[in-house]
């Protein structure tokens, strides 16, 4: 993260949601890490179900440059049309306000996010587990909705694979398309697997729905402090040991793949 | 001007200023400091003291009764806390935890560079699942005004239904900051595709199954 950019600032965009109070947590967590560096000249957010909104964060920002970086874990509806269309942007760099837009790639599609997932696993588990022994499953929504979501876990699949990670297997599943993330028994045949869910934030997904598909809770439970449901690993099934990340957009280390997606525009997009 | 040293500037002139349900004041001593209006008057040593931009938009998240907050000017902000600072620029970001851009709101509006946006140009442009809010009447809109933003919002509407007659616009009166509506947020763009959607259904029945 050597980028150094104090005349720019940094916009971060999220979904946000009138539900969920977690759900804009990690923009907000990230934006602070990035922020305590001085990178940037300032460091936003804004949301497209939560304020500051897409349409009143301009005026907010008083850098004439500013680098926006959808925090979205794959191009899709939102990227390619709701955020440019609420910002009033085309293209890879707009005018407006005064100011230059750089619109850079979602954070879930930068190459980084292969490592950061490769390490996440690796944390989850201590050193009397073999990797070698370990399968790591990614997981995903998986519907018609979104096909680029999956495009962009099976693109991470292959690339952990390729990447000479420990594991015995790396694979993709879904909740609601094959193959099935409830399957997860007969999916892999090692000893071990860990579970990592390819969202950006932590939601009923991640707290309730998977659980319940992976049998770790017998049914959706509104806890207390929902982020418990991480903090039980590991889970028993018989001779096979299950562990459950949180959602891997929640990582701390995602600040930095922001920064990497700015950096990655300056490289590529830049005219 | 910066967004901080028009704050400043506002508040050295006023020294007290209502926002919202806020008050913002700015000592002799130069310290700017914010707290709930209803707790004007109690001594701070009676309030926690809140000191960072994280504490206060953990405080903003709930209400009293514990209920998420998602719009951020609706009625109800917690009181019982405190916040000051030296530096205006921390502090317009102490006051953008509670009340996200609505000071640069203003002053963007004020100065004539973020016109307000008509109704009917906000639900035209949506798409998906929100398509069918630009569906609605001049009726629902006033339904979605009565119901929606003057109960449950403190912003003030600036923006007219649609582009034939805007809104006077909005002064701001001694010792108060307005909280500006610019543009129809995510609720009241919901609560249109609601409406139209209803109404809809409404003037085409579902064919009666065949058997
Ligand atoms: S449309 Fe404006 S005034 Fe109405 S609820 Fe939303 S933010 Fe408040």
């Amino acid at each position: 993260m050597s980028l150094s950019k104090p005349d720019a600032a940094l916009l971060i965009l999220g979904h946000g949601s009138t539900e969920n109070p977690d759900s804009s947590q990690p923009c907000w967590d990230h934006a602070e890490t990035i922020a305590a560096t001085g990178q940037f000249g300032s460091v936003h957010c804004a949301f497209w179900k939560e304020e500051p909104s897409f349409r009143q964060v301009l005026p907010m920002i008083e850098e004439a440059e500013v680098y926006i970086v959808p925090n979205f874990i794959s191009e899709g509806y939102f990227t390619r049309q709701v955020l440019p269309r609420e910002l009033e942007i085309s293209g890879h760099t707009t005018s407006r306000l005064g100011k230059t837009l750089h619109y850079c790639d979602p954070v879930g599609i930068h190459p980084a996010m292969t490592g950061l997932l490769t390490r996440r696993a690796l944390e989850m588990i201590d050193e009397s587990v073999k990797p070698e022994e370990t399968s790591l499953i990614i997981v995903g929504h998986g519907t018609g909705l979104n096909q680029k979501s999956t495009e962009a876990i099976k693109v991470q699949v292959e690339a952990i694979a390729a990447s000479g990670a420990p594991f015995a297997k790396v694979l993709d599943a879904y909740m609601e398309e094959a193959p099935f993330i409830a399957d997860w028994q007969t999916l892999t045949d090692t000893p071990n697997v860990i579970v990592v869910p390819f969202f950006i934030a932590d939601g009923l997904h991640s707290y309730q729905d998977i659980p319940v598909l992976l049998g770790i809770e017998s049914e959706p439970t509104a806890a207390a402090s929902q982020r418990e449901v991480f903090r039980q690993n590991p889970h028993a099934f018989g001779d096979r040991t299950l562990w459950y990340s949180s959602a891997i957009g929640t990582d701390p280390s995602l600040a930095g793949v922001i920064v990497d997606q700015v950096a990655y525009f300056d490289e590529h997009y830049l005219a | 001007m910066n967004l901080a040293d028009s704050l400043s500037s506002l508040l050295s002139a006023e020294n007290r200023l209502t926002f919202g349900e806020l008050v913002l004041c700015l000592d002799a001593g130069g310290s700017y400091s914010a707290r709930h209006r209803n707790d004007e008057g109690r001594a701070v040593s009676d309030l926690a003291d809140l000191d960072s931009v994280r504490a206060l938009r953990e405080m903003a998240k709930h209400d009293e009764a514990g209920e998420y907050r998602p719009l951020k000017t609706a009625p109800g902000l917690k009181s019982g806390w405190h916040t000051a600072t030296d530096s205006p620029r921390e502090f317009l970001q102490r006051l953008d935890a509670i009340y996200p851009g609505l000071f640069a709101t203003w002053v963007a509006y004020d100065s004539g560079t973020f016109p307000p946006v008509p109704l009917r140009d906000t639900l035209g442009r949506q798409t998906g699942m929100y398509r069918f809010a630009g569906g609605i009447t001049d009726g629902m809109a006033h339904r979605i005004l009565a119901e929606l933003c003057t109960p449950g919002c403190l912003r003030c509407i600036t923006w007219p239904i649609d582009g034939t007659a805007p809104l006077p616009r909005v002064a701001r009166g001694a010792g108060t900051l307005p909280l500006l509506c610019t543009e129809a947020c995510t609720f009241a763009v919901s609560r249109a595709r609601e409406l139209a959607k209803e109404a809809y259904d409404l003037a085409n029945p579902p064919a009666p199954a065949q058997g």
